[in-house]
Formats: C-alpha cells, structure tokens, sequence
C-alpha cells in the first residue's frame, strides 16, 4: 500500500471525483475556495477496494453472489444478500498499515480542532447517488472511527444499492465509494439550499429549508420544515413559511437521536434573517463557481458566532424541473398568491 | 331576524345567521348608492348575482364559490362563499386548465364575446321590427311580453355570464399583476407613475364614442352652429337647431349617431334614468363640454402616451429577475388588456343592456299607467318581473298598486338613510377580499392611519397631490354642474361620466377598488384620486377647498 489514498480537503478538487467520491471532491473544492466548511478528511476509492481486497472479503462475496448467477428476483433476497456481505465485510479488521494512517490522520485532525472531535462518517461514491449509502453521525474516539469507516463500505451492499446496481446491470460484487470524515458541526439548525425553484425551475429565486439541530430530519423529507424564499440578486426573503418541525435530530452520547420538538420552537423561526442572507451568500458563490445551480446543505454551528457559524456540509448539482412554459408560470403564482 | 327585502326573499338578511356564515358583509357603495329600485334589483342585480357564482364556479376559483349578496336596507352587502381547503385543492387543476386562455389571449376572447353580445342586441330589435326608441310602441302586449321575458331571462342573463367571466379572469390577471410587480418593485402598483405608464393609452369603446361627440361638436361649429350649444338649456339647444337648415341636417346626422351609440343610460345599473336614445338632449350636454376644445382633450397626448408605454414595456422587462421574465411579459400583456377591457366592456355590457331594459321598463310603465294598473309611468320601478307578467295580459285587469305603493315606501326610507360599510366582523374582511379579488371592484376597506390627521382615508388610487374646489355630485345628470379645474367628489363614476374626466383636477369616491372605472379613468388621465372612502360624499360640502393626496390615499378638508 505505498499509494496515497487519505488526503485532507484542502488537497482535494472538484477533480477527484475519481479518486475520492464527489462527495469528498466538492467538499476539497470548497476549501480550496476558501468556504466554511468542518475540517476532515477523505478516504479514497481505492481503500476501499484494497481493504476488500486484502482482508480477502472480495472474494469471499464473489463466493457468495455465484448463487445468484441467475440474477436477483425477489427484494428477500436482496435484503438476504445483504445482510450476508454486509456480515462479511464488517466482520474484518482493517489491515494494521491502513489503521496506522486513519488513525494518525484522526489524531492530527484532534490537534486541528484542539480537541478529541466527533466526526461524521459520509459516503462518497464517483457518481451522485443521493441518500443511497450510510452516513453515520457523532463518531467519537478511535474504535468508533474505524468501525464506522468499515459500516460505509459495507453499506455499498445495502437492499437498495444492490437492487439498483442489478436494475442498471452493473456488477453486483463492488460499488467503490470514498469515505469522508469530517468535524461534527454543533448544529443548533441545519437545513438544505437549493439555488433554484426545483418545481418550476425559476433561476431566481432560491429555496432554503431548515429545521432544529442536525440537517437529517430535513434531508429525509418526513417533517415540514420552515422554508424562505430568497431573491438571488438581493438576498432578501420573499416569502417565510413556519414549518410544524414536530421532530429533530440532536447527539446522543453516541450517535444522534430524533426527538420531539419543544412547542415553542415549533412556532419558532429556527434561524434569524442575517443567517438566511449568509446561506444565501454561500449558495450564491457555490453556484457561481460550479456553473449550474446547486444542492448544497449547510448547518449553523452553535460553538461559533455569526458569520463564521454558517457551515457548508456538502454541494452538489441540483435537479430541477424543466422550466415549464410561461402560461404555466402565472398559473403557478396565481395558485399561490391569490 | 330577516329583514326584508322588497318581498325578494333570496335577498333577506338573517341578521343571526349571516353574519356567522359569511364573517363580514361589505356595502358595495359603487353600485348600490343611491339606492336601487326593486325591479331592477330583480333582474339586472338578479342575473349579476348569478353571473358572479356562475363565473367562479365555471372558472373553478379555487379560493371561492363566488359571491353572496344581501339586502339591508335596501343597499346591496356582497361577501365571498370560500372553499374550504380540499375544495381548492380539487378546484386547482381545473382552475388551471380553465384561466389559461384568458392569460395567452385576453383579447381574442374578449372580442368573440363581444361580438356575440352586439349581435343578440341586434338580433333582439330586428326580429321584432324595432329601430328607433318610438318603435317599441308598436309591438302587441304579447309581442312586448315575449320581448320582456325574452330580456329578463335570455338577454340579460347572457350579458351577466359574459361580464362576470371576463371580470373575475380580469381581475387575477390584474391582481396578479399588481402583487407581481410589489414583489419585484417593492411599490404599490396603483400608484406607481411607471405602473400607469405601462396600462395607458389603451383606447375604450366608451373613448371612441365621446371621441364622436367632439368631432359633432366641431362639425356644428364649423357648420356655424356654435352658438346655439352655447344656449344654457339642453332641449332649447335641440329646438333651435331644429328651425334651421343646418342645424336639421346635423340633428339628423346626431340621430344616426344615437341609433348606433345612444344605448346607454345616465345611471349604468338601473332602469330608472333616461337613456341618450330616448332623451338625445343627454348627448348635447356632453357635445357641450367638449366643444370649445380645437383638439379632443383625450387625443392631445395620445401619441406620446404610447410612445412611453412602449418605451416602459422595454425598461420594465430589464429590470425583471431573467428566470421570471417570459411570465412576466405575458403577464404583463394580460394585465394590459384586461386592464383595458375594464374600461372597454360597459359599452357593450352594463351599458346596452341596462338600456333596453330602460326601454322596455318605460314602455310598460306607460301601457299600465294608461291601463289604470299603477298611478304613474314610473312606479314601474317598484314591481317585480312575475308582477309584470301578470298584468300583461289582459293588459288593464290587475291592479298593481299595492305592491309598488308598500315598496316606493321602503325605497324611499333607504334613501334617506347613509348604509353602513359593513355587517358582522371587519377583521375578517380582509380575508375575504383576498378570497376573490374581484370584489374589490365594488368595495374595498380603507385603512385608517391616524398619524396623517386627515379627514377621509381611503386608497391611494391615481398618483399625485393636488387642491382645489369640491364638486359634490351624486348621479350623471348632474354633471354639467361640474367646472373645470374642481375636484369631483362622488360614490362612484360610470362611463357616463367619462366626459368629465376632460376637466376635472382631482377625483374622490366613495366606493372603488384598483379596477373600478373611477381610478382606471383618473390614471388614465393623470388625475391624483383617492378612492373608497366610504363617507366622502356625506363629510363633504360643494365648494369647500379640499386637498387630495393620491400617493398616500388621504384627503383634507381644508375650510371646515
């Protein structure tokens, strides 16, 4: 294992979506540019597929799929499958070289930060592949670390990937993806930006929502959230909705936890007007460089004060509607505000 | 309690009961002041009541199922029936697919429709050999009978149904309009000078028609007519062109003029005031006014007017975000023309149909009176239309006194009495404008703010400042009263009034919204209006110096 395959943000670009997953590439882009974002650090592709390599795990799923050279026919079985690989990998230790680097990358990520950090773990794969994968949260000391870093890889194997990788007909015994590993963000509310209408495809208005405490909640659509329209041009808020919020997502000792929302916070606003201008700010410039409107999510970090505590956790490309016709716009606003 | 209401129990009010259902009633003071007579409250007020369900309804409004009216003390209260929130979110698809030729081609509906409405008018005349306003004495009682029903139940219900499709697809695209440009301009649309740019220099029927006026006015002075419109009578004027030759040949051509244009009453939505057809010296008192100007007042600037309206259209898109710019611009010409159209349709709506109501209603009026039915040709305002059926046939045998006497009483204790805005709770009246924002044609709540002292609030409806001398005018046939440079105050214009707006330095009304005649026509002509006011005509005297504030909808009384 001579080859580099750790590297810190900053030595990353939106280049490397094939050595690092996209995930890990914008995040190196966005440091380049100078953008808030956790400090942390990235596992290439190319751990992981010697860590299912040299532990001897490729071969032995390799073993294990040859039963399904008919192909895969029922979601039992893919959830059977998964359950069995997903045993596989996360029963091997990774090899000693490999835990050396991770670890003295962890440590010296501690010294960063100036204290022991909790860190998340995220998935990055070369492609998009939005919500497909773990992402596991508040990982704390060393042990954790690792044992999360392999639960990522294994998750390439979960139900859903797997069936996706068989309805695209690609191979089903390795899916390579990146690790990111970064600083926890102490989120007092996260949410997501999108720099565009996604339903009509306006370019000039952005979209923010936002909840209570970690951006998980909203990233997995089961609540209402707060939402705020804002002008791109101006920043300033053309429309604020309150969301109900009845959950969020806050740590555990380990981990994270959903809980009920307080009422009063339910019937607050979860960020101030400055807050959404800077997030705008940020999606705004993330657009600019990137060329094409952006799906970025953000948080705001509670151990900082205003500007530096508004966090970009990650960036990608957005999926928008196509822009629908003119007659269909005015309906649209006519819907909505008459 | 229900209160009654000229024996049209579809008009009561259930002073217990309709007030919770409804929230608030508003007083549509732009109609209904002075108060209107009980047989047209029966069948023009009738079919419009229709017409403003029919329209939300066929449109599929998904905020509401239209308007409800009510009766109390014989001013007429609207409010708006809402959805309830799974109606709207059922009524949206369908109200989607349904406004959108009204968006993409306001204009090219618009003329079908209207072309459709001069030709059942004409169809109406022709077919029963009628011409000229005599003609209709002619007809048999049943052939008077047919062409009454035919009125009250065909003609006038066609007219409602066009009109309220058209105004209620009108005002959202406005309204829409106005709150677009809010968010884009951060100004109130009304009364922003680059808003009015934008919607002016479109020209009405109505325009085109008192255009006609003028160009008479100038054949007579050159034919050296010019003095006799300067005799103070309107009829004397009539009779001394009738002596000579001249003058014959140009009544004669007047006469033309009024068989064509001369359906129009002085009050739009009533059978009670003489139509110009019936009554040509009406035209002569407008010719009047125009006469002395070399140029039509409303043609001076016309050129340049849409010169910068075009020049306003370019500078407008630009500053319009790009992503909302092709909405925008077709937004825009959907306002346009239906801020147009606003202007446009009396001629052929309100106006034509209100006038052969006028004919037909006189002309029973006469044929009872003759026939002993009631004492005077013009208590047949106070009947209904079964009433009038009844008595038609045999014409002479019903007596219908008792029904006009009890309800002429009624009628005029109303008009002795000021309406109150309102019934039941204010708070939510904005709620229910917002529900249909058609209403605001005919009413709207102003808002009181009491650090300006001021001694009327109302809506900032025509931009600018200006004073002058208060002309309190309560009806079209007291607008030759009127001089020029005086600030006209009155419940509300119709397009029989256009003619004053040639003169007039500042407008105040009582009842009105953004698409009411009154401000479309003080835009129009860069006169500062305050419009809505509510009381306006009641705290004001003629002649008290008044000071109209038209950027921030208030006006002083400046020699209490």
């Amino acid at each position: 294992m001579s080859e580099k395959y750790i590297f810190w943000f900053e030595e990353l670009g939106q280049d490397h979506n094939d050595l690092v997953g996209k995930k890990c590439a914008n995040l190196g882009e966005m440091a380049k540019l100078g953008l808030p974002v956790p400090p942390g650090f990235a596992l290439s592709v190319k751990a992981y597929e010697d860590f299912l390599e040299r532990t001897n795990a490729l071969h032995e799923i390799r073993k294990y799929l040859q039963r399904f050279s008919g192909g895969v026919e029922s979601i039992e079985q893919f959830n059977e499958a998964s359950k069995e690989i997903r045993q596989i990998i996360e029963s091997k230790e990774l090899p000693d070289p490999m835990k050396k680097t991770i670890l003295s990358y962890y440590e010296d990520l501690c010294e960063r930060c100036a204290v022991d950090v909790a860190v998340s773990t995220r998935s990055a794969g070369p492609a998009s592949h939005p919500g497909q994968y773990e992402t596991y949260l508040n990982v704390k000391g060393k042990q954790d670390l690792l044992e999360k870093i392999i639960k990522v890889w294994a998750s390439s194997f979960n139900p859903r990937s797997l069936a996706f990788r068989s309805r695209k007909g690609f191979s089903l015994e390795s899916d390579p993806i990146g690790v990111a590993v970064l600083k926890m963000v102490n989120a007092r509310a996260a949410g997501v930006v999108f720099t565009a209408d996604p339903n009509t495809g306006d370019l000039s208005k952005m979209i923010l929502e936002a909840n209570w405490g970690l951006g998980e909640s909203v990233v997995s659509g089961e609540l209402v959230p707060d939402t705020y329209i804002v002008d791109k041009e101006t920043l300033r808020i053309c429309e604020r909705k309150l969301g109900t919020k009845q959950k969020y997502v806050t740590f555990r000792e380990l981990g994270v936890v959903e809980q009920e929302t307080p009422l009063h916070k339910r019937s607050a606003f979860c960020l101030n007007d400055e807050e959404v201008a800077e997030v705008g700010r940020l999606a705004v410039t993330l657009e600019k460089h990137f060329g094409v409107p952006q799906d970025a999510e953000w948080a705001i970090d509670e151990d900082f004060p205003f500007p530096k505590n508004v966090i970009l956790l990650q960036t990608r490309a957005a999926v928008i509607a196509k822009k629908k016709s003119p007659v269909d716009q005015v309906v649209d606003m006519m819907l909505k505000r008459l | 309690m229900l209160l009654p209401a000229y024996d049209l129990s579809f008009y009561e009010f259930d002073e217990e009961n309709d007030p919770k259902s409804y929230g608030v009633l508003l007083c549509d003071v732009v109609h209904g002041k002075p108060p209107l007579k009980p047989l047209y409250i029966g069948i023009g007020w009738y079919w419009y009541y229709h017409a403003f369900r029919y329209a939300p309804e066929t449109l599929c409004l998904p905020t509401t199922h239209g308007w409800d009216s009510r009766f109390i003390n014989g001013y007429p209260y609207i409010t708006t029936i809402k959805t309830t929130e799974a109606e709207a979110k059922q009524r949206e698809p369908l109200f989607r697919e349904r406004i959108k030729p009204f968006i993409e081609d306001f204009d090219g509906i618009w003329n079908q429709k209207k072309t459709e409405l001069m030709r059942m008018y004409k169809d109406a005349k022709e077919s029963r050999g009628l011409k000229a306003w005599e003609d209709i004495r002619k007809l048999s009682n049943i052939d008077l009978l047919s062409f009454f029903l035919d009125f009250a139940f065909i003609i006038n219900r066609q007219e409602a149904e066009t009109h309220m499709i058209m105004m209620t697809a009108s005002s959202y695209i406005n309204g829409l309009f106005q709150q677009l440009w809010h968010e884009i301009f951060g100004t109130e649309a009304p009364i922003d000078p680059t808003f009015n740019k934008l919607m002016a220099g479109f020209e009405s029927q109505d325009v085109k028609v008192v255009r006609r006026l003028w160009q008479m006015g100038r054949r007579a002075v050159e034919s050296g007519l010019g003095e006799v419109f300067k005799i103070g009578d309107n009829e004397q004027v009539m009779t001394t062109l009738a002596k000579n030759k001249e003058g014959t040949k140009w009544l004669n051509e007047y006469r033309e003029f009024l068989l064509e244009h001369g359906w129009r009453c002085e009050r739009m939505h009533a059978y009670d005031t003489p139509a110009w057809i019936e009554k040509p010296s009406l035209g002569i008192k407008q010719i009047r006014m125009l006469i002395t100007k070399d140029v039509f007042p409303l043609d001076a600037e016309k050129d340049r007017v849409m010169e910068e309206r075009k020049k306003t259209e370019k500078e407008v898109l630009a500053k319009v975000p790009e992503g909302q710019r092709d909405a925008f611009k077709l937004l825009m010409g959907g306002a346009q023309k239906s801020g147009y159209w606003s202007e446009d349709h009396t001629y052929f709506c309100d106006l034509y149909v209100g006038a052969i109501g006028r004919w037909i209603m006189t002309e029973y009026g006469r044929r009872f009176a003759e026939a002993g039915c009631i004492d005077h040709p013009e208590d047949i305002h106070f009947l209904h239309p079964n009433e009038i059926r009844k008595a038609a046939i045999p014409m002479g045998k019903v007596n219908l006194r008792p029904y006009a006497e009890r309800r002429k009483k009624a009628w005029e204790e109303s008009l002795k009495t000021d309406p109150p805005p309102f019934y039941g709770d204010i708070t939510q009246a904005q709620s229910v404008l917002k529900s249909d924002p058609t209403l605001s044609v005919s009413t709207q709540i102003p808002i009181v703010r009491e650090e300006l002292k001021a001694d009327l609030y109302g809506a900032a409806a025509a931009p600018g400042i200006t004073e002058g001398i208060a002309r309190v005018i309560m009806g079209a046939d007291k607008l030759g009263e009127i001089k020029p440079g005086e600030i006209l105050v009155a419940p509300g214009t119709s397009t029989a009034w256009t003619v004053a707006f040639s003169i007039i330095k500042g407008l105040i009304t009582d009842g009105g919204g953004a698409l009411s005649h009154p401000v479309i026509m003080a835009r129009e002509n860069g006169i500062p209006c305050v419009a809505g006011c509510l009381e306006a005509t009641a705290k004001i005297k003629t002649g008290q110096r008044v000071r109209v504030d038209g950027n921030r909808g208030v006006v002083y009384i400046l020699d209490k």
